[in-house]
């Protein structure tokens, strides 16, 4: 059954091929930003940017410098030109190593999905010049590359992700603890750990002016799982193992399908970005869907979303 | 190879099919499976019902059905021979005095007779009729000798135990008067050596008759000594039968022997058929042969000695005095005692006792008095008479079909104490 799924999927991509499948994608702030440092996004604040957005009386305060002098020359006012900042945005990837990521255990295919899509939203952001930083959380301990905006940072990032094997259990939410407030945060996880503290922590991120994106990696055998007979061990705590046969698979979908439904619902409802991918779809849509939210979704986005909670 | 009871057989086949079943049907814990989303199944008992389509435990379910199958198969009572249908029977003729003429035990005979019977005849020794009919029956002759019960049931067990191999069941069917003198010390054990039934069909002699006492019938002049002995005797066992003649033997007495009577001829002028003593001489004793011997010690003068026969007194220097000839189906006693016409010697007990002696009926009678039911049912346990309900069924203590289920039940035993071992290393060996 897995080997068929394996070979059924639409498409497998390499890292090579996935950077070119997203060359040229947006993945702008959600709201304006608030850095001083020119970039791709759109600042909050009104700079002396070339591209004029408004005139403004003159306020005791206001730079002499700014002055339109023409215009005071012909209309004996004082106004100030405004122009649109655009600033960048750092960006921080959050990669869930437990041991709930190294599945299926024979493939590893939803640790692998999980890469691409880091690295994806990676290439994304450092192609808007956006510093890129990592956060893996394994078992073993929390690695963690600064962000950077340096030229081999998506590389760096890939051999960071490459040297990580996915095992044991730990907090994901304390590795939000360290960031800071007005950044763009990416979480990929299966948030079958501790996913309530990590919303809870990612609606304060996003109450303080950041940006947080829920990227949540389905492996095809949790939705589907094997039609034979098994005892399902959780590989996290072990002491959760249940028979999973035939008459009861229709209730583990149904309870799987909801608690989906409500991990939507709640990330959502805090304002925060949430994005199911399933590890058969190619990362690249799934990279394009996360870009997509911030341009206030496309219309296959918006259909994927409802069919989300399903 | 046969069953006594096949519904064991079956039942235990049976067993075995929903052993094999249960196996495919084990209670078993699934593969263990890492799921991270295990969380999401329905709690339920981790072990659980499943169906293997290929049993596991081989071994343990081999032994299971061995062990049903050696208890089934015990329980239906395996016969490894092929049984004939049908009942043989091994009919054991007396043909000994005890039987008289013969004629009642051969009429028994033939009646209990089969084609496939064996047939045993016996006086005091046993032999077996080869390829018996219903004549090669009528055709044994009777003898005067002494039966052996013992020496009759000695051939007839292994006669039936022979026949035994093959057969469901053998009878022994004892044609006999019974009477005790043919009983004596080995007949119990002897009879416990059968352990099939023994019919017994009494022929010959009416079981429990004592053969009503009466005066011997005596030919003789008045005051004869011998009358007077007999008279003062008063009446004898088995008297009816016997009659003594003072003068000589006629036909009619002949006629009346062959019918299975004694007549005891005791002249009192010497025969002219009878032999002479070489000289005339005086014996002082006389005593009759055989256990409660009668003497009388007195002079008897002898002048003639009795024809030849089974000696049944005896003068004191050892010639005989009496002897008895058989007769057709009876018997003529001779006797050469002469008792003196003067004198009390008549009126004495110890004459008295030998003439009672001499009056016996024939082969001495009064030891073949027919055993009673109560001595029959302690000598020859096992036995009805033939008026009963049938023969009685005598387990077997000892045949090869016991020995082949006490093999199997043992067997049986051991294969349960590996299941066990094994059963208990299956499941050491999953924990």
């Amino acid at each position: 059954m897995r080997d068929r799924r394996e070979a059924e999927r639409p498409e497998i991509e390499t890292r090579g091929s996935l950077l070119d499948a997203i060359r040229g994608v947006k993945w702008p702030a959600l709201r304006a930003v608030a850095g001083a440092l020119p970039g791709a996004h759109h600042s909050r604040l009104r700079g002396a940017a070339p591209e004029l957005s408004e005139y403004r009386v003159y306020r005791q305060g206001d730079d002499p410098k700014r002055i339109d002098w023409r215009l005071l020359a012909r209309s004996d006012r004082a106004y100030i030109r405004l122009a649109e900042d655009r600033s960048i945005v750092s960006t921080l990837i959050v990669v869930d190593a437990t041991a709930s990521m190294a599945y299926p255990p024979r493939t590893l295919a939803k640790w692998r999905a999980a890469c691409d899509l880091a690295i994806g939203l990676a290439a994304v952001a450092h192609a808007s010049r956006d510093p890129v930083g990592l956060i893996v959380v394994a078992g073993g301990g929390v690695h963690q590359l600064p962000a950077r905006t340096r030229r081999g940072i998506v590389g760096e990032i890939s051999r960071a992700l490459d040297g990580v094997t996915p095992a044991g259990k730990a907090p994901l939410a304390s590795a939000l603890a360290g960031v800071r407030h007005r950044w763009r945060v990416a979480i990929v996880s299966d948030f079958l750990g501790d996913a309530d503290d990590v919303r809870r922590r990612a609606g304060e991120v996003a109450a303080a002016g950041g940006e947080v994106h829920a990227i949540h990696i389905v492996a095809d055998e949790e939705l589907d799982p094997p039609g034979r007979s098994m005892l399902a061990v959780d590989p996290e705590d072990p002491s959760i193992a249940r028979p999973l046969v035939a008459d009861v698979r229709a209730v583990y979908q149904e309870r799987f399908a909801a608690w989906r439904a409500e991990l939507a619902t709640a990330w959502r409802g805090e304002g925060l970005s949430y994005t199911l991918a399933r590890v058969s779809e190619p990362a690249s849509r799934v990279v394009r869907r996360v870009a997509s939210r911030a341009l206030g979704g496309g219309r296959d986005a918006a259909l994927h979303a409802r069919s989300e909670g399903r | 190879m046969t069953f006594a009871v096949p519904f064991f057989a079956w039942a235990a086949a049976g067993a075995a099919l929903a052993t094999v079943a249960l196996h495919l049907l084990a209670w078993r814990r699934p593969p263990e499976t890492p799921l991270p989303t295990a969380r999401f199944a329905p709690e339920r008992p981790v072990r659980m019902v499943s169906r293997a389509v290929r049993p596991t435990d081989l071994g343990l379910l081999a032994l299971r059905v061995v062990l049903v199958m050696l208890v089934g198969v015990a329980l239906a009572g395996p016969v490894l021979a092929p049984r004939r249908a049908g009942t043989p029977r091994v009919i054991v003729v007396d043909r000994s005095r005890s039987a008289g003429s013969g004629a009642e035990v051969t009429a028994a005979a033939r009646d209990a007779f089969r084609t496939g019977d064996a047939v045993v005849v016996f006086d005091t020794t046993a032999r077996e009729v080869v390829a018996p009919t219903l004549d090669s029956i009528a055709t044994t002759s009777p003898s005067q000798g002494a039966g052996s019960l013992s020496a009759a049931l000695v051939l007839g067990s292994r006669i039936a135990q022979r026949l035994a191999r093959n057969r469901d069941s053998v009878v022994i069917v004892l044609v006999s008067p019974v009477t005790t003198d043919e009983l004596d010390a080995a007949t119990a054990p002897v009879r416990r050596t059968w352990p099939g039934a023994l019919q017994l069909v009494r022929a010959g002699a009416a079981p429990n008759d004592t053969a009503s006492p009466a005066i011997p019938q005596v030919r003789a002049g008045a005051g004869d000594p011998v009358g007077v002995a007999l008279a003062l005797g008063g009446p004898l066992a088995g008297g009816r039968s016997v009659r003594v003649v003072r003068d000589g033997v006629t036909a009619s007495d002949s006629a009346w022997a062959r019918a299975g009577n004694a007549v005891v001829t005791w002249p009192v002028a010497t025969p002219a058929e009878w032999s002479r003593r070489a000289a005339v001489d005086t014996a002082f004793a006389v005593a009759t042969v055989g256990p409660g011997a009668a003497t009388v010690v007195a002079p008897f003068i002898r002048v003639a000695e009795p024809p030849t026969g089974r000696v049944v007194a005896r003068w004191s220097d050892g010639d005989p005095a009496v002897t008895e000839t058989a007769l057709g189906g009876g018997c003529i006693r001779s006797v050469t005692v002469a008792p003196p016409s003067i004198g009390d010697l008549a009126l004495t007990p110890a004459f008295r006792r030998f003439v009672e002696r001499l009056a016996a009926p024939c082969g001495d009678a009064r030891q073949l008095r027919p055993a009673s039911d109560s001595v029959l049912s302690q000598l020859l346990p096992a036995t009805i008479a033939v008026d009963g309900t049938g023969p009685v069924a005598v387990e077997a203590t000892d045949s090869p079909q016991r020995r082949l289920v006490a093999w199997l039940l043992g067997l049986a035993l051991a294969a349960a104490v590996v299941e066990m071992f094994v059963r208990r290393g299956g499941s050491h060996a999953a924990v």
